[in-house]
C-alpha cells in the first residue's frame, strides 16, 4: 500500500526547491536546498512503508512503523543542518566582504570566456616556426 | 586487526589535537605520529587482505544487516594506504608551507577528521554510512578550503558548499529510494536483494547513484565545481583535495557498479562518459593560463580515464583503473604540490608573470617535469604503465573509439603541460612578480618541509614504477574480487 | 646493454647533480657515455639480455643486439663522442651547459635503447625518451620564442605519431600473442587488426623521421644548437623511423600490396619536395635540415621495400648519410661560430680564412652528390642499382630526379659558404673569420677521412655493412667502389650535370610560384590555432563560470538519466491509496501551498517564514507517519534553521534583488515539475516493488533485550547505529569550528589577496 498524498508531497517539495536553485540570489538558493531537504527525507520516510504506532517497545495500537528509515532521516536532518549552517556562515561573510547576496560568475571563467580573440591572436605569433625569415 | 583503525586514529587525534590549543610544536608532531600510524595500519591491513580475504566487523558486535558493517577488501586496502601515504606527505608539506596557517587553531584538527572521513568512505559497508562518512569529509573540506576567508575563497566556497549540499540531497533520495525498493542499506544485503527487483527500477537506481557518485569524483557533466573551487584553495588543501576527494568518488562508483548493480553494465554509456570527460577536461585545461587552474583541469580529464577502464567491464580494464587511480593520486597530489612551491617562492601561479625558473630553481623544475611527463603517459614513468594498461584492455575488446581518445586526450595533456614547462620553467618573466606583503620574511625561499615532501612523493612516483609488477599484481586480484561480489557478500553475512 | 643504459643514466644525472663546477668540461664527462657503448661493441658482448619488469602487460626490458643493432651503435656512439667534442669547442663557457649535457646523454642513451629494444613496448618506451629529450634541446635557448616554438612542434608531431605507434603496436602484439620484436618478425601475425596496426606504426615512423607530410618539424628543429643538429640529423632521432621501418618491412611488405607503394611512395615524394626546397634556401643551416629530409625520403624509399637488393643498399646509405651529414652540419657551425653569421647572401671566400673546414664541406657534400671515391658513391652506385632491379624504372627515374636537387643545393651550399660566387640576391659582407681551433675542427676531420677512406676501400666497412643487412634478411651483398660502366653510373653522372645546370640556371619562376604552394608547416599551425579556439569555445560553454547554470546541468542530469528508464518502464502500483486519513491529506496540501508560496514571495523574510512553515508541515507529517522522535528532530532544526536565516537576513534588503536570470524562465519551471514528476514517481515506483521484508522487525525485537531501550528509534542511533550518530556528531562539531573561523576572521586579512587573481583579473582587463 503506497500513500500518493505522501508521493504528491515529495514531488511538490522537490519541484519548488529545484525551482529556487535556478538563480543567482544565494538566499533563495539556500531556501531552495532545505525544500529539496524536507523532500528527501519525506521520501525516506515513505520508503519505510505505510504509518504505524510508533516503534516503541510495549506500546498498543497496531502495527509499528519501520523504525529504520526514521533513524536515517533523524541523521541526515542534522547532517544537513550542519551544512546548511556552514553555507549561512558563508553567506554572512560573503555579504561582510561585498555586502551583496549575489553569487557572482566566476572571475576566471568569464575571463578565459572574454579573452578568446587575444589569445588567438598570440597564438598565431608564437606557433609558426619561420626558420625561413632569418 | 580491526578495519576501523585507519578512522579511529586520526579521529582521535583530532579531538587531541583541538584540546592541545596553541601548543603547536606538540599539534604538529601530534599529527605527523597519527599520520604514521594511520599509514603503517593501512599497509598492516593490506598485507591481511592481499590473499584475498576480506576483513569485516560490525561496530558494535551486532549481526551483519543490523549494525553497520565495516568491510575491508583488497581494493579497499590498497585506496587506504595510498591516501594515508598521502595524508601524511601532504601534513608534512603544510606545517612547511607560510599559506596554509597551521598556526591557526583549526587546521590541524579539521585536516585529521578529514583523514577519517576519508578512510571511513573506503571501509564502510553500509550505504547510509557511505552517506555519513561523505559529510564528515566534505564538512572538513568546507572548512579547508574557505580558510581564511578571502573574497575569492568565499565566492568559490559557496559554489562548491552549494553543489555539495544538493550533491547530499540527491545522495540522501537514492537511499530513501534503495531503502523503499529493499528494505536494507547493508551493501552485502543490498547486493542480494537488489537482484530481486524490477531489473528497469534496479537500472534507474544504477544510473542515479552513477550521477550522485559522479558529482564527487567530477565526471561529464557534473564537474564545473572543482576548476572553479580547488585553484583558491591554499596549497596544501589543494593539494590532498586533487588527490584524494574525487578518487573517493570514483572509489563509490566503482564500488557500486560492481557491488550492487553488477547485474546491469552501463557499458556504452560508461565509455561516453569516459571519454567525454577526457576531452572536455584536457580542453578546459589548455583553455587556461594559471598553473593551479590547468592541473584542476586535468583531474578531470584523469578521471575520465578511470572510468574508461571500468566501462570495459572486464577484469584488465578495472586492474588498470585501479592502477590508474593509485598513479594519479601519486602524481596529482604532487603536481599541485609543486604548484604550491613555485607560488611559495613567486607569489603568483599566473603563466604569465613567470618563467625561466628553470635556471633559478633547477631542482624544482625537475620536481616539475617528473609527475608532469608521467601524467601525460610519457614511459617509463608510472602515466605509462596505467595507461598502457587501459589501451591494451581497451583494444582487447576492440573499444577503438575511446582508445583513440584516450591517446589523443594524452598528446593533448602533454601539450598542456608543455606550456607549463615553457611559462614557468623556460623564457623570462613578462614582469617579475611581485611578492605579497607579508610573505618577504626570513623565511626561506624553499622551505625544506615542502620540497622534501615534494621530492618524496616524486621518489614514490618513481619506486611505483620499478615496482610496477607487484603493484599492477595487486590491483588485478582487487579486480578479480571486485568481479566476485559474492565473496564480499559471503564475507559480511556469513554463508 | 642494461650496463650501457646504466652507465648514460648516471652520466646525465651525476652532470645535472655535480657538474657545474667542471664548466664545459663538463661535455667531456658527457663523452663518456656515448664512449661507453663503444666500448661495450668492442668487447663483443653477449646478443640478448633480459630483465623482467611487468611481464603480466608483456612490458619487459628485453634487449637484443643484431648486425643491424651493431652497425646503429657504432653510429649513435661514434658519432655522439664527436659530437660532444665538438660542442666542447662550440659553446663558451655558460652555466646551462650542465643541463645540456644531461640532456644530449639522456638523448644519446634512449637513441641506444631504441636500436638495441626487443621488445616492442620498450622500443616504444625509448622512441617517446628521444622526443622528449629533443624537445629539451631543441629549446634550449628558452629564452627564445622560435625555439619553444620549434620544440613544441617537434615534441607534439612527434608524439602524435608515437602515440599512433603504441596503439598500433600493441595491436599487433595482440595478433602475435607476443611483444618481442624478433618474434613478431619471425611469425608475422595475419588477421582483421594487422593493416590497420601498421598503417598506425608507419604513422609513427614516417613523422619521426620527418617524411612528408610531417616533414616540416625538422629543419624547425634546426633552431637547436649546432652540435644538436649534427647529431639529431645524422645518427638518431630521424634515424629512428627508418630504422623501424627497415625492420618491419622484410617481414611485412610481402604480405601487403599496399605497402610498398604507400612506403616508397612517401619516400620519394618526401625526397623530391624537400630537396627542391632546399635549393632555394639562404640559411647554411636550413639547405642542409631540408636536404636531410630529402634524404631521409631516399633511405625510407629503400629500406621500405623490404627485398634484399635495396634493403642491403638502404643500410649502407644509412651509415653513408649520417657521417656526412653530421660532417656539414658541424662545418656550419663552425662557420656560424667564426664568421657570426649563416647567411650565404652575406657570406663570402671563406674558404682562405677556414680551408680545412672548406675541405671537410667539399668531401662530405662530395660524398652527398655521390662523386667518387667517396662513400657516398659507393653506396648510391649500389642503392641505384638496386633500385633498378628490384623496384622498376618508375621508382629510379624518380630517385634520380631527387639526386640532380641534390647535386643542386650541394653546390648551393659550397658555393654559398665558402666562395664568392656571384648571384643576383648576394650582397657579400663577411669575407674573413676567425680561423677555428684545431680541435674544432678534428670531428669534422675526421668524418671526411671516414668518408674518403671507406670510399676508396669499401672492405673497411662491408663487415659492418653486411652484417647489418644480413640481420634484415638480406645476404650476400657487397660494397665495391667500381661496378664497372653501367646504368647507375649513367644516371648518376646525368643527375650531376642537371643538378649542375639546375644550380647555375636556376628557374626563379618556378621557385617563386613553389614558395606559394599550401605547406605543410601552416595545417600544423592552423591545427594549434583551431585547437586553441575549440579549447576557449568549449570552455567558455561549459565552464561559464554561473552557479545557477552549474546547479541546472546537475539536476537536469540526475533527471533525464533515470527519467529515461522511468518512462519506459514507470507503472502506477495496484496498491494505492490517497492518503491514510483526512489529517493527512489536508497536512500535506498545506506543505504543498506553503512550498508554492516559498517558491514564489517576493520578500525575503516572507520567504523564510513560508519554508518554516514547510518544516512544521513536514514534522506533523512525520507524526501522522508514526515517528514523533523525527518530528521533534525537525521542530527543533526547524526552529534553529529559522533563527539562524533570520540572523543573516535581516543585514540583507527586505525583498529578493532582480538580478538577470541565467535561465528562462520557461526552462525553469519546466525542469522544476519535471524534476518533481521524477522524484514523486520514483518513490512510488520503488515502493511498490519491495520483495523483501524489513528489517524492522529484527529491531523491534532486539531493541528491549538487547539494546536496553523501549524507544527502537532511539536504541538505533545509540546503539544500532551509533557509528552513524558519531560521524553526525563530528560533522557538526566541525562546522562549529568552521563557521566561528569565518565569522570570527576580521575583514581586515581579506584585504591582502590570497592570491592574485584579482590581480590577474585586473591585467586581463587592461589588455582588452
Amino acid at each position: 500500500m503506497i500513500v500518493l498524498a505522501l508521493a504528491l508531497t515529495v514531488a511538490v517539495l522537490y519541484a519548488a526547491g529545484t525551482y529556487l536553485l535556478f538563480q543567482r540570489n544565494l538566499s533563495r538558493i539556500v531556501i531552495g536546498l532545505a525544500l529539496l531537504t524536507h523532500g528527501a527525507n519525506l521520501l525516506l520516510l515513505l520508503a519505510g512503508g505505510r504509518a504505524g504506532r510508533p516503534p516503541i517497545v510495549g506500546a498498543e495500537g497496531g502495527p509499528a512503523a519501520d523504525p529504520v528509515p526514521q533513524a536515517l532521516a533523524l541523521t541526515a536532518i542534522v547532517i544537513t543542518f550542519g551544512s546548511t549552517a556552514f553555507l549561512l556562515a558563508l553567506a554572512y561573510r560573503s555579504w561582510l566582504l561585498t555586502r551583496s547576496d549575489e553569487v557572482e560568475d566566476d572571475v576566471e571563467d568569464v575571463r578565459i570566456a572574454t579573452m578568446t580573440a587575444l589569445r588567438e591572436r598570440e597564438a598565431e605569433e608564437e606557433i609558426v616556426v619561420d626558420e625561413e625569415a632569418s | 586487526m580491526t578495519p576501523l583503525l585507519p578512522v579511529i586514529v586520526p579521529f582521535g587525534a583530532a579531538a587531541i589535537s583541538l584540546a592541545l590549543g596553541r601548543r603547536h610544536a606538540l599539534r604538529r608532531s601530534l599529527g605527523v605520529l597519527a599520520l604514521v600510524a594511520n599509514l603503517v595500519a593501512s599497509v598492516l591491513l593490506l598485507q591481511e587482505v592481499r590473499d584475498g580475504s576480506v576483513v569485516t566487523v560490525v561496530v558494535g558486535d551486532w549481526p551483519a544487516p543490523i549494525g553497520i558493517s565495516v568491510v575491508v577488501d583488497l581494493f579497499s586496502a590498497i585506496m587506504l594506504s595510498v591516501a594515508s601515504l598521502m595524508l601524511l606527505a601532504v601534513f608534512v608539506y603544510a606545517i612547511g608551507s607560510s599559506r596554509t596557517d597551521d598556526t591557526t587553531l583549526f587546521f590541524h584538527p579539521v585536516y585529521l577528521l578529514l583523514a577519517s572521513g576519508v578512510s571511513a568512505s573506503f571501509v564502510t559497508g553500509d550505504l547510509f554510512n557511505l552517506f555519513v562518512a561523505f559529510e564528515m569529509t566534505l564538512v572538513c573540506s568546507y572548512v579547508l578550503i574557505t580558510l581564511g576567508g578571502s573574497k575569492p575563497q568565499v565566492r568559490h566556497g559557496t559554489t562548491y558548499v552549494v553543489i555539495s549540499l544538493l550533491a547530499s540531497t540527491l545522495f540522501v533520495t537514492a537511499v530513501g529510494l534503495v531503502y523503499a525498493a529493499t528494505g536494507t542499506v547493508n551493501m552485502a544485503d543490498l547486493a542480494v536483494k537488489l537482484q530481486a527487483i524490477d531489473p528497469a527500477l534496479r537500472e534507474a537506481l544504477s544510473v542515479l547513484f552513477l550521477v550522485v557518485f559522479g558529482i564527487k569524483a567530477a565526471i561529464f557533466p557534473l564537474f564545473f565545481w572543482l576548476p572553479d573551487s580547488y585553484p583558491t584553495a591554499a596549497a596544501p588543501v589543494t593539494a590532498i583535495f586533487a588527490g584524494l576527494l574525487t578518487k573517493v568518488g570514483v572509489y563509490a562508483i566503482v564500488r557500486s557498479q560492481t557491488l550492487l548493480f553488477s547485474q546491469d553494465t552501463h557499458s556504452t554509456l560508461l565509455l561516453a562518459t569516459a571519454a567525454l570527460t577526457m576531452t572536455v577536461g584536457v580542453l578546459g585545461a589548455i583553455a587556461q593560463d594559471d598553473v593551479k587552474r590547468i592541473l584542476s583541469f586535468h583531474i578531470v580529464s584523469q578521471i575520465g580515464y578511470m572510468i574508461f577502464g571500468l566501462g570495459l567491464f572486464t577484469v584488465a580494464g578495472l586492474a588498470a583503473t585501479v592502477f590508474y587511480v593509485v598513479h594519479h593520486i601519486l602524481i596529482k597530489t604532487t603536481l599541485f604540490m609543486v604548484g604550491g612551491l613555485i607560488e611559495e617562492r613567486t607569489g603568483t601561479a599566473a603563466l604569465r608573470r613567470l618563467g625561466g625558473m628553470l635556471h633559478t630553481s633547477p631542482f624544482l623544475a625537475a620536481l616539475f617535469l617528473i609527475p608532469a611527463l608521467s601524467l601525460a603517459g610519457v614511459p617509463p614513468l608510472s602515466g605509462f604503465v596505467a595507461k598502457l594498461t587501459l589501451i591494451q584492455s581497451g583494444l582487447e575488446v576492440g573499444a577503438y573509439m575511446t582508445v583513440s581518445v584516450a591517446l589523443f586526450v594524452s598528446i593533448l595533456t602533454l601539450f598542456s603541460m608543455t606550456k607549463i614547462w615553457a611559462g614557468v620553467f623556460w623564457g623570462a618573466p613578462e614582469a617579475p612578480p611581485p611578492m605579497p606583503e607579508g610573505l618577504e620574511s626570513s623565511r626561506p625561499r624553499f622551505p625544506p618541509l615542502m620540497v622534501g615532501s615534494t621530492a618524496a612523493l616524486v621518489a614514490a612516483s618513481l619506486l611505483f614504477v620499478v615496482a610496477a609488477a607487484p603493484l599492477y599484481q595487486l590491483g588485478q586480484r582487487a579486480a578479480e574480487f571486485l568481479f566476485e561480489p559474492a565473496q564480499y557478500v559471503e564475507a559480511v553475512l556469513g554463508p | 646493454m642494461i650496463a650501457v643504459l646504466a652507465v648514460h643514466a648516471v652520466v646525465a644525472l651525476a652532470c645535472a647533480a655535480l657538474g657545474r663546477r667542471l664548466g664545459r668540461h663538463v661535455l667531456l664527462v658527457g663523452a663518456l657515455a656515448p664512449a661507453s657503448s663503444l666500448v661495450w661493441l668492442a668487447t663483443g658482448p653477449s646478443p640478448t639480455e633480459k630483465i623482467s619488469w611487468l611481464p603480466a602487460v608483456g612490458l619487459d626490458l628485453e634487449l637484443r643486439l643484431d648486425g643491424f643493432g651493431t652497425l646503429m651503435v657504432a653510429l649513435v656512439g661514434g658519432i655522439g663522442v664527436l659530437v660532444f667534442l665538438y660542442a666542447w669547442h662550440y659553446f663558451g663557457e655558460r652555466p646551462r651547459l650542465v643541463l645540456f649535457t644531461s640532456y644530449l646523454v639522456g638523448f644519446a642513451g634512449a637513441m641506444f635503447g631504441v636500436v638495441v629494444a626487443d621488445n616492442l613496448l620498450v622500443l616504444y618506451l625509448f622512441w617517446e625518451l628521444t622526443s622528449i629529450a629533443s624537445y629539451l634541446l631543441i629549446g634550449f635557448e628558452d629564452e627564445e620564442g622560435v625555439a619553444r616554438s620549434a620544440a613544441l612542434q617537434a615534441l607534439l608531431v612527434t608524439t602524435l605519431g608515437g602515440l599512433a605507434m603504441l596503439a598500433g603496436l600493441v595491436m599487433l602484439a595482440q595478433s602475435a600473442g607476443t611483444y618481442s620484436l624478433s618474434g613478431l618478425l619471425g611469425g608475422p601475425p595475419t588477421g582483421p587488426t594487422v593493416a590497420p596496426a601498421l598503417v598506425l606504426v608507419l604513422l609513427g615512423a614516417f613523422t619521426k623521421s620527418a617524411q612528408f607530410p610531417f616533414h616540416f618539424w625538422l629543419p624547425g628543429a634546426m633552431t637547436a644548437p649546432t652540435p644538436v643538429s649534427a647529431y639529431l640529423h645524422s645518427a638518431t632521432m630521424v634515424k629512428a623511423g627508418i630504422y623501424l621501418v627497415a625492420r618491419l618491412a622484410p617481414a611485412f611488405a610481402g604480405l601487403h600490396e599496399w605497402w610498398r607503394p604507400l612506403v616508397c611512395g612517401v619516400g620519394v615524394v618526401t625526397m623530391i619536395w624537400s630537396g627542391w626546397r632546399a635549393t632555394f634556401q639562404t640559411d647554411l643551416k636550413l639547405i642542409l635540415a631540408q636536404g636531410t629530409v630529402s634524404q631521409l625520403g631516399f633511405i625510407m624509399a629503400l629500406v621500405g621495400l623490404g627485398l634484399p637488393e635495396a634493403t642491403f643498399a638502404g643500410v649502407a646509405m644509412i651509415l653513408a648519410h649520417a657521417v656526412f651529414k653530421a660532417a656539414l652540419f658541424m662545418v656550419a657551425g663552425i662557420v656560424d661560430h667564426e664568421a657570426g653569421t649563416r647567411d650565404i647572401r652575406r657570406l663570402g671566400d671563406l674558404g682562405r680564412s677556414m680551408p680545412v673546414a672548406a675541405a671537410v664541406a667539399v668531401v662530405a657534400a662530395a660524398s652527398m652528390v655521390g662523386l667518387p671515391p667517396l662513400l657516398g658513391f659507393v653506396t648510391k652506385e649500389t642503392a641505384l642499382a638496386s633500385l633498378l632491379s628490384e623496384a622498376g624504372w618508375p621508382a629510379t627515374i624518380a630517385v634520380a630526379a631527387g639526386s640532380i636537387l641534390t647535386t643542386a643545393y650541394a653546390l648551393r651550399f659550397l658555393a654559398g659558404g665558402f666562395t664568392r660566387y656571384a648571384t643576383d640576391d648576394r650582397e657579400i659582407v663577411v669575407d674573413e673569420a676567425h680561423s677555428p681551433a684545431a680541435g674544432f675542427v678534428a670531428g669534422p676531420v675526421l668524418l671526411a677521412i671516414v668518408t674518403i677512406v671507406a670510399g676508396v676501400f669499401p672492405r673497411l666497412v662491408d663487415g659492418l655493412v653486411a652484417g647489418a643487412a644480413g640481420a634484415l634478411g638480406s645476404e650476400g651483398h657487397h660494397l665495391a667502389l667500381w661496378h664497372g660502366f653501367n646504368v647507375p653510373l649513367l644516371l648518376s653522372a646525368a643527375a650531376i650535370a642537371g643538378g649542375w645546370l639546375l644550380w647555375r640556371y636556376p628557374p626563379r619562376a618556378v621557385q617563386e610560384a613553389a614558395a606559394r604552394l599550401p605547406r605543410a608547416k601552416m595545417v600544423y599551425a592552423s591545427a594549434i590555432v583551431a585547437l586553441n579556439r575549440i579549447a576557449d569555445r568549449v570552455t567558455s560553454i561549459v565552464q561559464n563560470g554561473s552557479l545557477p547554470i552549474y546547479l541546472g546541468v546537475i539536476v537536469a542530469t540526475a533527471v533525464i538519466g533515470p527519467g529515461v528508464i522511468l518512462t519506459r518502464a514507470f507503472r502506477l502500483p495496484e496498491s494505492l491509496i490517497i492518503a491514510e486519513n483526512s489529517i493527512q491529506a489536508v497536512t500535506a496540501l498545506l506543505v504543498c501551498v506553503a512550498a508554492i508560496g516559498t517558491a514564489n514571495v517576493k520578500r525575503r523574510l516572507g520567504a523564510v517564514l513560508f519554508l518554516s512553515a514547510v518544516g512544521y508541515g513536514v514534522a506533523v507529517l512525520f507524526v501522522i507517519q508514526g515517528a514523533p522522535d523525527l518530528a521533534l528532530t525537525q521542530m527543533l532544526i526547524e526552529t534553529l534553521t529559522l533563527g539562524l536565516f533570520v540572523l543573516v537576513l535581516h543585514h540583507l534588503p527586505t525583498h529578493f534583488e532582480n538580478i538577470g536570470w541565467r535561465l528562462r524562465q520557461a526552462s525553469r519551471l519546466i525542469l522544476s515539475i519535471l524534476t518533481g514528476v521524477t522524484a514523486g514517481a520514483f518513490a512510488l515506483w520503488a515502493a511498490a516493488s519491495r520483495q523483501a521484508a524489513p528489517l524492522s522487525g529484527e529491531y523491534l525485537t532486539r531493541s528491549q533485550p538487547e539494546g536496553g531501550g523501549a524507544n527502537v528509534v532511539n536504541v538505533i542511533l545509540t546503539d544500532f547505529r551509533a557509528y552513524d550518530t558519531l560521524g553526525e556528531i563530528t560533522v557538526l562539531t566541525v562546522v562549529a569550528l568552521g563557521a566561528a573561523a569565518l565569522i570570527l576572521t576580521g575583514r581586515g586579512r581579506s584585504e591582502v589577496p590570497h592570491n592574485d587573481e584579482e590581480l590577474v583579473g585586473q591585467k586581463g582587463g587592461d589588455d582588452r
